[in-house]
């Protein structure tokens, strides 16, 4: 199985997430991760969608049926090694009085996670990486115990010289976000 | 919750010819025609619909969409409005009348169930690139997902089978987004369009003066109709190189109205051609070039002779499985060129060597001059002697059948005593292949018919809804009986309306596909396919419908001409073969050259 990182450029209208999401449920393709945000240009969405597959035709051909979707601008199909990714992790752990103390310097200096929250009886510890960072202080974190654990879905930008909105219709005048 | 009272007329209808002036007095005195009337919503998509051409609507009322029909009632001068029975029947309809009038169909429901009941025909017509604009009432926007009377989540219900939809909540979107409609539906690969209109919109008015600017491009859809000139060259080269090239054409050629530049291209290439299912009658019959349709109940020598072409050009079709069989023995040895506007269907099922993304009237436009003038006798020659194989084992026989009738020979007299000039509309099943099979087609745009959803039901309605996009044409529907009794109550609408649509049902009181399957490949265990029926003649004249039943070979010719000659909706039930099997055959998953000749 490989992953792949899905990027879509859209209109940003209402049940789209819909439209977009039930051309992988159709094709039996799991969504791993999903996160939609605005972007630099005004009224264009992006959504990054993670993907598991086996065969490299297979997910271009979904590629090809997302771009169909009217709303759609653009979508783009990238490998691991061709975008910079991360993805965001808190960690709500339980720090009585009593118990082992967190070693906030290994926190930071090993871990690059920083305590964002105290609570009175917690901490809310903020990781960002990819997977196997966040799984690895996962593991260092856990025998502190751990209340919550969320993390998001993926973020990618291209590894190329150019920005992806590049690619978008040219006679639309896209407002850009100061 | 936003309020929009302040802009919505709290009556339920929005007096037409009150100007704005009249309720707040112009104060220059200026005449009061200088100032635009204010629509309400309903009456926008009225005006709408005319700027757009519309002639006919084919629709049913309730509830929800009641503030537009009311509009509607204004609007009978220009707008002709066709009451269906049921709405799927509405769909269908304007599936027809999109067929033969080149125009996309427009639909009038109302919500929860009138959406519902519209899904098929939705589904029917993305499958099949039709063009509809279907507008389907909503609740109050206010109500939307509190689970109001008659609410269906119909955004959602339709996404997976529209090309487009789109909730009106406020009456001033409604030109806006109604010339999106008809563009996204018209444009491109065409298709269905949804328009979820909230009742409140309906009702609302406008808050500025009614402006229709037709669209003509979008930001986010832009379907390539030109091709790119490297994509047609590589195209040209394949062709001009190849031995024994061979045209796979479709619904693609018919509907980009690419007819003439086909046949000159096909003429001046000299290449056999054959036909899809639903490409049937876009190359007239008896064309030298043209060897006949393909798949799973096409003809013998269109299908094998796929494995010996070298260079196979796909015009306008999609690889349908019933077309390739199993696809991964499919034209393995050819190079493919694959002509198509929708660049998902490029690589999708047969990989491509050559593809040209583009509109195919446009590609070919381009492809003309850069063909070389050829000769393929002999390789047209070898479709012959499969035709020779074919006629021998199996239309000889079904054209000089003795007992009983056989679908086959009404379908052919009726093809010899039209001409091969009718408009023939199937429903799905033996009789659709037969009728495919033994239509002589002379037109185009001659053969309609539910070819990638296979929709039971479909050829009443699709019947009427063809002859009002072509009144000057004969309409022929051939109809199973059980296909007969799923939309049976359109007979209504046939009879209201008036439209000389002739229909046969033929008759052989069976399920007769399923059947057919059940006995080659279920060991003749014949589940549930059996049906007594009802006495359709008697029906059809209790909703007004004059018709006789024909069941001896010697009335056969007789009776049809009584069917043609009727200047008024007629139904003939022809009595035939019950056990009648149609042959050739790829049996599902087969290679197409495992095709079978009989059982």
């Amino acid at each position: 199985m490989t992953t792949y990182t899905i990027c879509i450029f859209t209109e940003n209208t209402f049940g789209l997430l819909n439209k977009i999401t039930i051309l992988f449920t159709r094709r039996r393709i799991n969504i791993e991760s999903l996160t939609v945000s605005e972007t630099e240009r005004k009224g264009v969405s992006r959504y990054t969608i993670t993907i598991k597959h086996e065969k490299r035709e297979e997910v271009e051909k979904l590629v090809k049926q997302i771009r169909k979707v009217v709303e759609v601008l653009a979508v783009f199909g990238y490998l691991d090694n061709e975008v910079v990714y991360n993805e965001i992790a808190l960690f709500k752990i339980a720090t009585p009085i009593g118990t082992r103390p967190l070693d906030i310097e290994t926190i930071n200096k090993i871990y690059k996670a920083w305590v964002v929250y105290w609570g009175l009886d917690y901490v809310v510890i903020e990781k960002a990486g990819d997977e196997a960072e966040i799984l690895d202080f996962f593991r260092y974190i856990k025998p502190y115990g751990i209340l919550e654990f969320v993390k998001s879905g993926r973020v990618a930008v291209g590894k190329t010289p150019n920005g992806l909105v590049e690619f978008l219709p040219e006679e639309a005048h896209w407002e850009y976000y100061l | 919750m936003e309020n929009h009272s302040t802009m919505i007329a709290q009556q339920d209808t929005v007096a037409i010819d009150t100007p704005v002036a009249q309720e707040t007095p112009a104060t220059n005195g200026k005449a009061v025609a200088d100032t635009p009337r204010i629509l309400s919503g309903a009456q926008a998509l009225m005006e709408s619909l005319i700027a757009e051409g519309t002639e006919v609507i084919f629709g049913y009322p309730g509830g929800a969409i009641m503030p537009t029909y009311d509009a509607l009632y204004d609007y009978t001068d220009r707008l002709d409005h066709i009451l269906v029975r049921h709405e799927q029947g509405a769909g269908h309809a304007a599936q027809g009348y999109a067929r033969t009038s080149g125009k996309p169909g427009v639909c009038l429901v109302t919500s929860g169930p009138g959406g519902t009941n519209l899904v098929t025909p939705i589904a029917d017509a993305i499958i099949d690139c039709t063009p509809l604009v279907c507008i389907i009432g909503q609740v109050k926007s206010t109500l939307l997902g509190t689970d109001a009377f008659q609410e269906t989540d119909i955004i959602g219900v339709t996404t997976p089978v529209c090309k487009w939809n789109y909730q009106i909540t406020h009456a001033d979107e409604v030109p806006e987004v109604l010339a999106k409609a008809f563009y996204i539906a018209t444009s491109g690969k065409p298709g269905p369009v949804v328009i979820d209109f909230a009742r409140d919109a309906q009702v609302g008015a406008m808050t500025k003066a009614f402006e229709y600017k037709k669209v003509e491009s979008l930001v986010s859809y832009k379907p390539r109709v030109v091709p790119k000139d490297e994509h047609v060259e590589r195209a040209a080269d394949l062709i001009n190189n190849a031995k024994k090239p061979y045209i796979l054409f479709g619904h693609g050629v018919l509907i980009s109205g690419a007819m003439e530049e086909f046949k000159a291209f096909v003429e001046k290439t000299d290449i056999p051609c054959a036909s899809t299912l639903l490409g049937l009658s876009a190359m007239p019959i008896d064309h030298p070039n043209y060897m006949g349709w393909l798949g799973m109940h096409g003809n013998y020598g269109t299908n094998v002779l796929t494995t010996q072409a070298d260079v196979i050009i796909a015009i306008g079709m999609r690889f349908d499985d019933r077309v390739t069989g199993d696809a991964t023995k499919y034209i393995r040895q050819a190079k493919v060129i694959h002509i198509e506007i929708d660049p998902s269907e490029i690589d999708k099922i047969i990989k491509a060597d050559a593809p040209v993304v583009g509109d195919a009237k446009e590609v070919l436009k381009k492809l003309l001059p850069l063909v070389k003038e050829n000769n393929h006798a002999a390789w047209k020659s070898e479709f012959k002697k499969y035709d020779v194989i074919e006629d021998e084992k199996i239309t000889q026989r079904e054209l000089k059948p003795e007992g009983e009738i056989k679908m086959a020979e009404v379908v052919r007299m009726l093809s010899d005593k039209t001409k091969g000039e009718a408009c023939i509309i199937a429903d799905v099943g033996q009789h659709q292949m037969i009728a495919a099979r033994y239509y002589q087609f002379k037109k185009p745009h001659s053969y309609i018919a539910s070819g990638g959803l296979g929709t039971m039901g479909f050829a009443i309605p699709a019947a009427f809804g063809a002859k009002k996009g072509a009144t000057e044409r004969e309409v022929v529907a051939f109809i199973g009986d059980g296909c007969f009794q799923m939309t049976i109550q359109e007979l209504g609408t046939i009879a209201q309306s008036g439209l000389a649509v002739k229909l046969i049902i033929l008759n052989n009181n069976y399920l007769g596909m399923v059947r057919q399957w059940q006995q080659l490949f279920f060991e003749k265990r014949y589940s549930y396919v059996e049906l007594q029926n009802p006495d359709f003649i008697t029906i059809a004249k209790g909703f007004g419908i004059q018709g006789h039943t024909c069941s001896d070979r010697e009335n056969l010719s007789d009776s049809l001409d009584t069917l043609l000659k009727s200047d008024k909706p007629y139904l003939l039930e022809v009595m035939v073969e019950k056990e009648e099997n149609v042959f050739p055959m790829v049996p599902a998953g087969a290679a197409v050259a495992d095709i079978k000749l009989e059982c």
